[in-house]
């Protein structure tokens, strides 16, 4: 399924460049979130460079195996260019000035735009599958990606989902719309925050916090998390976290926007419901 | 006879040389010099408000040995600029001249009325001409009640009445056994002080009664103009 | 007559807002609950709400509004120039770089970095750190001109440092926003932690600098004159930088920095009351207090949107401005 605005953009490089004779070889990757999609697909040979943060464990699900590629050494365009790429692949939370630059170089540019929920993933991975030559493998990826989607949804089948809240020192919570909540509907929780009606990235309440009868919360793994979160007195006095009903799962994970969350699926779901993994 | 106040070798580096003298309680001393001769140079050290070589005493005893406190009871100081920052009523300004005496205000009300500023008592300082500003500097140095006064041109910006106000009271409380020290540019008021001190580029050139060190000599070579004695033209100013 | 009015004024003032702050917030309750709460009664809710989250907010907003009100009355008198503000000598930018390096090393700290106590500490040793250096710069007389310049200075360098900070952590967003959200000040998410780090020893700098009043009065109207009254310039000076520094310095380290409090207080108690510092002192301290807590309600309607700094620099950026064109 592709995304309407991605084929125009993709149909307007494509005029406005020779025609390739094969399949890119010189593939640099801008952002973590396409690091991870290209690691997925491409042959080795094809990968010039990664992002300039892809081998930061803290930011990368795939940071061991993107090590063994380069990685640019600032996100601008002239770090791009300098690896001479054939295709580049950049986010729509790329920098403007950036992605403008590389389209004045004249270099074939992909920019992943959707990333929300994992039909708008697949959709991603089938136009890079077909960028790169390997649309079979995208295919099988994704055929891959559904089952393990579909095996999680039969053991979670009637479970009572149970009340969650994302925490962090970062004062924001995710609400409806964003990839917490797509994570919270594929393991069996429900997210309070969207409940109560926020929407994307919200400045987490404090008082309001108390009335949402939280069960769980769910954080991204740090140094001394539970110490400082403990700091923050909307949590300390939260009965779930005195009683300490918090799941920690891998930041890069919680995060991911490529197929890689689904992971993340699994981790939530046997942390919330053990019973169905048995 | 005791000394109010004096000063043995007192220099300042680059701005004043070895100045001594001695000063008795009842005199009425004008400093003279052209502008940058260390008039107020002389006056700030002698009131100890800058690091200085040498000895000063007053009443006897060395400045070292004085309390900050006493110094504010025995010593009253007037710069030559009068500037206010801040909107404090003319009286609160006097009435600090008392700080060293504790909460104690007495003096304040004769201080304001000497210069003339009881009908300004209330009026924030920061709305006054130069001249008045100056006559609020004086009143404090007054509300002191201290028995040694240093004037900086205490009447360079006055008007012609304020300014032979100012000196008539000078020489009042002098009568009334204090020590002023005085710096001036009228060399025909200092004529009418006890006594004269001559400065020029740091050094002390002169120092006595005014008839014996106002010579024409000592004027041609200090400030470089010739001059003439003619009767004086403040004849309200009391000689003794 | 009116100086009669100014001391209850305040502090209807001051207690009119300290009770806002208690009564408003996310959740609505009522002033029973409120009070009930306070006394200890009531369900569990309202209490937590009240004596966890809003009280040691209001108090830890009381200490830094009267902290920052009387530095800058402070150090207006210090540098007899009604337009000078606390963060003249680095207090300010030595505390936000302070906090800013302990927020960008966290990891390399270990452990020490993790206590709620690290941050607050860094900023205080950053404050003290800078106003000394400012002090050791202008060096033997410390005039206040060369005070000031050696204040510039060192406020552009050490703004430098916070900068290049903020920059190289902006891939760790959560460290960045941290940063961010510190050097716009803020009283959400206080605890009582942070009562107790700042509000014993603002009080007790307060206490230090209200029988300093009639000094500064002297002081205010020139040094040497002070000097010739009786008054020990050297020894006042002193306590009037340390006072000012260890208030500042407090109030940014539980507060984050918040600016125009030092500046805008001060001026309208001046011109309400008259500038006598005996009088000054305790009415800014009142007043800064109950300022403070009027712009911290105003943030609390616009959650992370408005900072605490943002409300009074834009309060404060206005009357500011129309002191600069006020005849004078």
């Amino acid at each position: 399924m592709f995304r309407s605005s991605a084929l125009r953009l993709l149909a307007l490089l494509l005029s406005a460049l020779p025609l390739l004779a094969g399949p890119p070889q010189r593939v640099v990757s801008q952002a973590v979130g396409t690091d991870e999609l290209l690691l997925a697909l491409a042959d080795p040979g094809q990968i010039a460079a990664l992002s300039h943060i892809s081998h930061d464990g803290r930011f990368s699900p795939v940071a061991a195996e993107a090590k063994r590629f380069p990685a640019i050494q600032d996100s601008d365009a002239e770090s791009v260019l300098r690896y001479r790429p054939d295709l580049v692949l950049a986010a729509s939370f790329t920098r403007p000035e950036t992605l403008a630059l590389l389209r004045r170089a004249g270099v074939r540019l992909v920019v992943l735009e959707h990333y929300e929920t994992l039909e708008e993933v697949y959709a991603s991975l089938l136009t890079l599958g077909r960028e790169l030559g390997h649309l079979d493998r995208a295919e099988a990826l994704v055929a891959q990606c559904r089952q393990r989607v579909k095996d999680l949804a039969q053991r979670l089948q009637g479970v009572r989902p149970l009340r969650v809240v994302s925490a962090g020192v970062y004062p924001l919570t995710s609400g409806g719309g964003t990839t917490f909540q797509d994570l919270c509907e594929h393991a069996g929780a429900l997210n309070t925050a969207a409940e109560a009606g926020l929407k994307g990235l919200a400045p987490t309440p404090s008082e309001s916090l108390l009335t949402w009868r939280i069960e769980m919360l769910i954080a991204a793994e740090d140094r001394d998390i539970r110490t400082r979160l403990a700091q923050i007195p909307h949590y300390r006095v939260l009965p779930a976290f005195r009683a300490g009903r918090l799941v920690l799962l891998p930041g890069p994970l919680l995060s991911s926007v490529s197929h890689h969350r689904i992971e993340a699926y699994e981790l939530l779901a046997r942390a919330l419901h053990p019973e169905r993994f048995q | 006879m005791t000394t109010a106040l004096s000063a043995a070798g007192l220099g300042v580096p680059g701005r004043l040389e070895a100045v001594s003298i001695t000063l008795g309680p009842g005199e009425l001393v004008a400093v003279v010099g052209p502008n940058g001769a260390g008039k107020s140079t002389l006056l700030q050290a002698l009131a100890g408000l800058l690091p200085a070589e040498g000895g000063i005493c007053w009443n006897g005893q060395p400045l070292s040995e004085i309390s900050i406190t006493e110094r504010g009871r025995r010593l009253a100081w007037v710069d030559q600029e009068a500037h206010f920052e801040f909107a404090f009523p003319v009286r609160e300004v006097v009435a600090q001249g008392r700080y060293a005496w504790g909460d104690n205000l007495d003096g304040v009300a004769e201080a304001l009325a000497e210069l003339d500023l009881t009908h300004l008592a209330e009026r924030p300082a920061t709305r006054l001409s130069g001249g008045e500003r100056h006559r609020v500097g004086l009143a404090r140095a007054l509300a002191t009640q201290a028995p040694i006064q240093l004037w900086d041109e205490p009447v360079a910006q006055l008007d012609v009445r304020h300014a032979l106000e100012v000196l008539r009271l000078a020489r009042q409380l002098t009568t009334r056994g204090a020590t002023l020290v005085v710096s001036l540019h009228d060399l025909r008021a200092a004529y009418r002080f006890d006594r004269v001190l001559v400065l020029d580029r740091g050094r002390l050139v002169g120092n006595g009664k005014p008839h014996e060190v106002l010579t024409a000599d000592l004027i041609r070579q200090v400030f470089r103009v010739e001059a003439t004695f003619v009767e004086s033209l403040v004849p309200e100013l009391p000689s003794e | 007559m009116r100086q009669q009015a100014a001391l209850p004024t305040l502090l209807a003032l001051l207690a009119l807002a300290f009770l806002a702050s208690l009564a408003f917030g996310e959740l609505r309750l009522g002033m029973g609950q409120v009070l009930s709460a306070l006394a200890g009664v009531g369900d569990e809710l309202s209490r937590t709400v009240v004596r966890d989250f809003r009280l040691p907010r209001a108090l830890v907003g009381m200490a830094a509004g009267a902290a920052l009100a009387a530095s800058g009355v402070v150090m207006q008198a210090f540098f007899r120039n009604p337009l000078a503000s606390p963060g003249l000598l680095g207090v300010s930018s030595g505390g936000a770089l302070g906090a800013v390096v302990v927020l960008a090393l966290g990891p390399a700290l270990g452990w020490a970095a993790t206590t709620l106590w690290a941050l607050p500490l860094a900023s205080f040793l950053g404050a003290f750190g800078a106003t000394s250096a400012v002090l050791f710069l202008a060096q033997r007389g410390a005039g206040a001109e060369r005070l000031l310049l050696s204040g510039i200075a060192l406020n552009a360098l050490l703004g430098a440092g916070t900068s290049f900070l903020l920059t190289t952590t902006v891939g760790h967003f959560e460290v960045n926003a941290q940063m961010l959200f510190w050097l716009m000040g803020g009283l959400e998410s206080r605890s009582w932690e942070h009562v107790w780090m700042g509000a014993p020893a603002i009080l007790l700098g307060c206490l230090l600098l209200l029988p300093l009043g009639r000094a500064m009065n002297l002081l205010s109207l020139g040094e040497q004159s002070a000097q010739s009254l009786g008054v020990d310039v050297r020894r006042l000076r002193w306590q009037l930088i340390l006072l000012s520094t260890v208030l500042t310095a407090l109030a940014t380290a539980v507060g984050g920095i918040i600016g125009f409090v030092g500046l805008v207080v001060p001026h309208m108690l001046r011109l309400a009351f008259g500038p006598d510092h005996r009088r000054l002192l305790p009415y800014a301290m009142l007043g800064g207090a109950a300022f403070l807590l009027a712009c911290d309600l105003i943030t609390r309607a616009f959650p992370l949107g408005l900072r605490l700094g943002v409300v009074t620099s834009l309060v404060g950026g206005p009357f500011f401005l129309w002191l600069l064109r006020r005849p004078r």
